[in-house]
């Protein structure tokens, strides 16, 4: 980030991920009795117990990552010395007691997920205005707190950084009178400690992990894939997990790891994917039928794929997952392929669009041959095999009316050079849409196509960006929309000697059978995060 | 970031030998020192004319995780306070034998104090004024507590403890005694003047109360203070100012309160916004003031021109001027201070005064 604005001020927040750098979530949990034990022997002496438990960890619920950040602080900060399984065992128990239910941990996946291209939509403003400015609206959202105790929370922020009140967005304000006051009582009310869906969910019965996978997916950059899992427990909520890929793109991948299951839903999972290192944010549903989340490089957030299984084998219900090419023009053939599991029975790709022939039937993929009708209406249509539908299922349009890039929010970090920090890339994506009924583009009821394949060009944002060449050193955009920013460190052919950091703007040309668009979406590289905690 | 080490040495060397030269100095006419701090834990003493460090001391009994914040010098140029040691200690460094003249601890068992910028000693010397914002450490738990200003008997040692707190506004960030002792300021969202004594508010100056037709609220970041050489604290701010016909934008400006005669004056700059961090008075001519950050400008606060604007070579944190009027000094961000002309804003001279970084440190000129 070029330094813009007179406002800043250095503040130093704990450096928790060099400390102690991977989450050993992997470490074999201990049980029940050995976590209580720790609570009493490790955390006790400085939260004494109460009426309503210990002290501060009885007046809280936190998500695995949650937790782990605050254990850690209470290592950095309190002294509190822990070994890896020790920690990995508190944090696995805390989170199965003191956890957030599925729909309580919903909003904000986004962060678990390590998802940073979304921008937040805070549930509450004054929140939003008085706490989102160091860190992500979502940390606050991902917890459950008595009034008292989102009080304390502020009176540690104060009593931690004092500077809270000088920095910006803290002086143009009475920041602790606000903070102190009003903001506990409406996260009471946003997000109390006391809830029906948690109580509720204590009472669910657990579900196991283990069994046959039909997996589906989207990784920006290569494009759709699908393929097979096999989950096997290994007892106490840990599993080991085999993974085959096939991407449309004709690339395949195998991957194997190791996982644990907290709080009876969150799938955490390490995997050696191809020759990365993959983590699996994954959430289990309540009924164990069905696995989905977000996947990502280790250290490379940006890099990652959306997932979503559901139960293979003989007594797996049938079940369409995906739809491959998501659009189809009107007055045009092509083949579509269906991914699935057990599906059997006739294809229907809705109205306006014929099956010509099946190419290939097998249980979980079918190509058939389609044609959409000439005067065919525009929409998503659902489309059936047998008795298994997916309602957003094939697109149809006659025109491609507009394309917008992905990610919504696109920052990049240079890296590299022999520091510490690698680069942190953007893969871009370009999607089509139709401007459905009411003719504009950029309504609500405009028709998402999918990902079409684009011509890829960078240029300098703004004059500045010119001046300084930005788009020279800034970092260089791949034929397929990988975005490699520059060098980390002063680049001494650069004007004041300057960073690679920079302001660009990425622009995507598609050409639709002659019909050609184009759009362009800004792109900030900046410098490396050094302080990367597990929920930003 | 230290693209120059070759006179980084030769510096070092020079501060090294220059304990006895030093005091031969003051015997003749008084001289421009800038004093300044760097990480981790170190004073630096430079001789403002012979673009030389005369002394680098090491703070002693210091945390090294923070830079050094707060930094003041007694008017006779023989002792600075800085603030350090996870800004929970102020120590007295003589800048003469470097040894720790004074310090006191602003945390105790069970409460934590810190200070930040806001720290200045009396015009006799005798006394230093420093804002401390107190956290009770409870058993797993904190507890803020109001902040005070604690005044030390800058004679009082190690060990010093406070002669009497007053009460203070939250998210003071600049201290400032009268020359004749009568006011103690702390600019807080308004300047608040104060008795020293007392710690009575006896005045006030607003500022976030501050009310002009179409104009918001003004937003600065005080945090560098050279108030020394004009007597005039000056700080550069923003505000929106929407005309008649409904248009917005941001303006820069400088506000700046003459501490002998309590006298605020203020101007807004015309054309290109510029992102000033801190501002110093010409103290020769007064209507000159002077912002540093990636630009180093010069305005007239009488006519609200801006004169003229350079770019820097880096971000700098801090101006400070020399007592003729004829030199700026620019500081802070890494280990260098540069100098410039404050006729022409032409660059003079470069000064590496440390192997560590400046950061927000303040940077403070005496004559000696
Ligand atoms: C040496 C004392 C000490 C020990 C031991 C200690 N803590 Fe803490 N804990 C504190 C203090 C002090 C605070 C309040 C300041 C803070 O939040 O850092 C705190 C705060 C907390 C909070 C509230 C944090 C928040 O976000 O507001 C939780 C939860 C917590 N501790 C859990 C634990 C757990 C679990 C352990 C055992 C692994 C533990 N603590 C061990 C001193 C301790
Ligand atoms: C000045 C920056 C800043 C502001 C403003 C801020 N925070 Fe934080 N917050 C931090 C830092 C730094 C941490 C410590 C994180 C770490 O240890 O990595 C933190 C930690 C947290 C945590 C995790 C604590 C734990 O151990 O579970 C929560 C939750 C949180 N903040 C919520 C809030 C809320 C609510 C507000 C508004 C009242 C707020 N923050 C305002 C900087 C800020």
């Amino acid at each position: 980030m070029r330094a813009h604005s007179a406002s800043v001020i250095p503040l130093r927040p704990l450096l928790l991920s060099m400390a102690i750098s991977a989450v050993p979530f992997l470490a074999q949990a201990d049980t029940k009795g050995a976590a209580e034990a720790l609570l009493n022997s490790k955390c006790q002496t400085c939260h004494l117990p109460t009426d309503k438990g210990l002290n501060r960890i009885d007046e809280s619920r936190r998500t695995p990552e949650g937790w782990d950040m605050t254990i850690v602080r209470m290592m950095v900060s309190h002294g509190v010395e822990l070994t890896p399984e020790e920690r990995q065992t508190l944090v696995k128990y805390l989170a199965d007691t003191r956890g957030l239910a599925p729909e309580e941990s919903a909003a904000h996946r986004y962060l678990l997920e390590r998802d940073f291209t979304l921008i937040e939509q805070p549930k509450d403003q004054l929140v939003a205005d008085t706490c989102a400015r160091c860190h992500s609206y979502g940390r606050t959202g991902l917890q459950r707190r008595t009034e008292e105790d989102w009080r304390k929370l502020v009176h540690y922020h104060v009593g931690q950084y004092p500077v809270i009140e000088i920095q910006q967005g803290g002086r143009d304000r009475d920041w602790w009178e606000i903070a102190s006051g009003e903001v506990p009582k409406r996260l009471d009310k946003l997000y109390g400690l006391d809830s029906e869906a948690w109580r509720k969910w204590l009472q669910h019965e657990s579900v196991s992990a283990a069994g046959q996978w039909r997996v589906v997916g989207h990784r920006p950059g290569w494009g759709a894939y699908e393929g097979q899992a096999t989950i096997s427990s290994n007892g106490d909520d840990h599993y080991s997990i085999k993974l085959t890929l096939n991407y449309a793109n004709g690339k395949q991948e195998t991957a194997e790891g190791k996982a644990v299951l907290y709080t009876g839903y969150e799938w955490r999972a390490t995997v050696k994917q191809g020759d990365m290192n993959v983590r699996q944010v994954f959430t289990l549903s309540p009924d164990g039928q069905t696995l989905s989340g977000r996947w990502y490089q280790a250290g490379i957030d940006a890099i990652g794929g959306r997932f979503e299984a559901v139960r293979d084998g003989k007594e797996a219900p049938a079940r369409l997952l995906a739809v491959e090419p998501s659009y189809i023009k009107a007055g045009t053939t092509q083949q579509v392929t269906l991914y699935g599991s057990n599906l059997s029975g006739d294809v229907s790709l809705g109205e306006g669009v014929e099956v010509l022939k099946v190419v290939e039937r097998g249980t979980g993929k079918l190509v058939v041959e389609a044609r959409a009708a000439a005067g065919a209406k525009d929409g998503v249509r659902a489309v059936k095999v047998g008795d298994s539908q997916l309602d957003k299922g094939l697109a149809l349009y006659q025109k491609l009316d507009y394309i917008s890039i992905e990610p919504d929010q696109a920052m990049a970090r240079i890296g590299g050079n022999g520091g510490a920090m690698p680069k942190i890339p953007v893969q871009f994506e370009s999607v089509g849409y139709a401007n459905g009924p009411d003719g504009k583009p950029g309504t609500a009821d405009d028709i998402r196509l999918g990902y079409f394949p684009a011509k890829w060009t960078l240029d300098n944002l703004n004059a500045y960006a010119a001046q300084l060449k930005d788009a020279e050193y800034s970092g260089r955009l791949q034929e397929d929309g990988l975005f490699i920013p520059g060098d980390a460190g002063p680049n001494p052919k650069r004007k004041f000697g300057t960073n690679n950091a920079g302001e660009l703007k990425v622009t995507a040309v598609v050409d639709d059978a002659g019909h050609k668009v184009e759009a362009s979406k800004p792109l900030v590289v900046t410098v490396q995060r050094w302080n990367d905690p597990s929920i930003r | 970031m230290n693209n120059n080490k070759a006179t980084l040495r030769t510096a070092l060397a020079l501060g090294a030998v220059s304990l006895g030269m030093m005091s031969q100095l003051a015997l003749a006419a008084k001289k421009d020192y800038l004093v300044t701090a760097a990480r981790p834990d170190k004073v630096v003493v430079v001789d403002a004319a012979e673009r030389k460090v005369v002394n680098t001391f090491t703070i002693p009994n210091t945390a090294k995780g923070n830079s050094v914040a707060g930094l003041t010098v007694s008017r006779d140029g023989k002792v600075a306070y800085v603030v350090h040691n996870r800004w929970e200690t102020v120590s007295g460094i003589d800048l003469d034998t470097g040894k720790e003249v004074f310090r006191a601890e602003l945390s105790s068992p069970g409460i934590r104090g810190k200070a930040h910028f806001a720290i200045d000693v009396s015009p006799d010397g005798k006394e230093l004024a420093v804002h401390v914002s107190p956290t009770k450490l409870k058993l797993g738990e904190y507890e803020v507590q109001d902040p005070y200003i604690a005044v030390y008997d800058t004679s009082a040692g190690i060990g010093a403890e406070p002669l009497r707190k007053l009460p203070a506004p939250r998210r003071t960030t600049t201290l400032a005694y009268s020359p004749d002792y009568k006011r103690l300021y702390a600019y807080s969202w308004d300047m608040v003047v104060l008795d020293p004594q007392t710690g009575k508010q006896i005045g006030v100056h607003p500022w976030r109360s501050w009310k002009r037709e179409g104009y918001g609220e003004p937003d600065t970041l005080s945090v560098s203070p050279q108030f020394e050489q004009a007597n005039e604290f000056a700080t550069p701010y923003f505000i929106d100012y929407t005309d008649k016909n409904g248009k917005k934008v941001t303006k820069a400006g400088v506000w700046s309160l003459d501490l002998a005669k309590d006298k605020v004056r203020f101007s807004e700059f015309e054309g290109e916004l510029v992102m000033p961090f801190s501002t110093v008075i010409n103290p020769v001519r007064r209507n000159e003031a002077y912002t540093a950050y990636t630009q180093l400008t010069k305005n007239d606060i009488d006519t609200g021109k801006l004169i003229k604007r350079v770019d820097l070579d880096h971000t700098f944190y801090t101006v400070n001027v020399s007592s003729d009027g004829k030199e700026l000094y620019v500081g802070g961000t890494i280990n260098e201070i540069a100098v410039y002309d404050t006729e022409t804003l032409e660059k003079k001279d470069t000064i590496i005064i440390s192997e560590g970084d400046q950061v927000l440190s303040s940077m403070r000129m005496v004559q000696r």
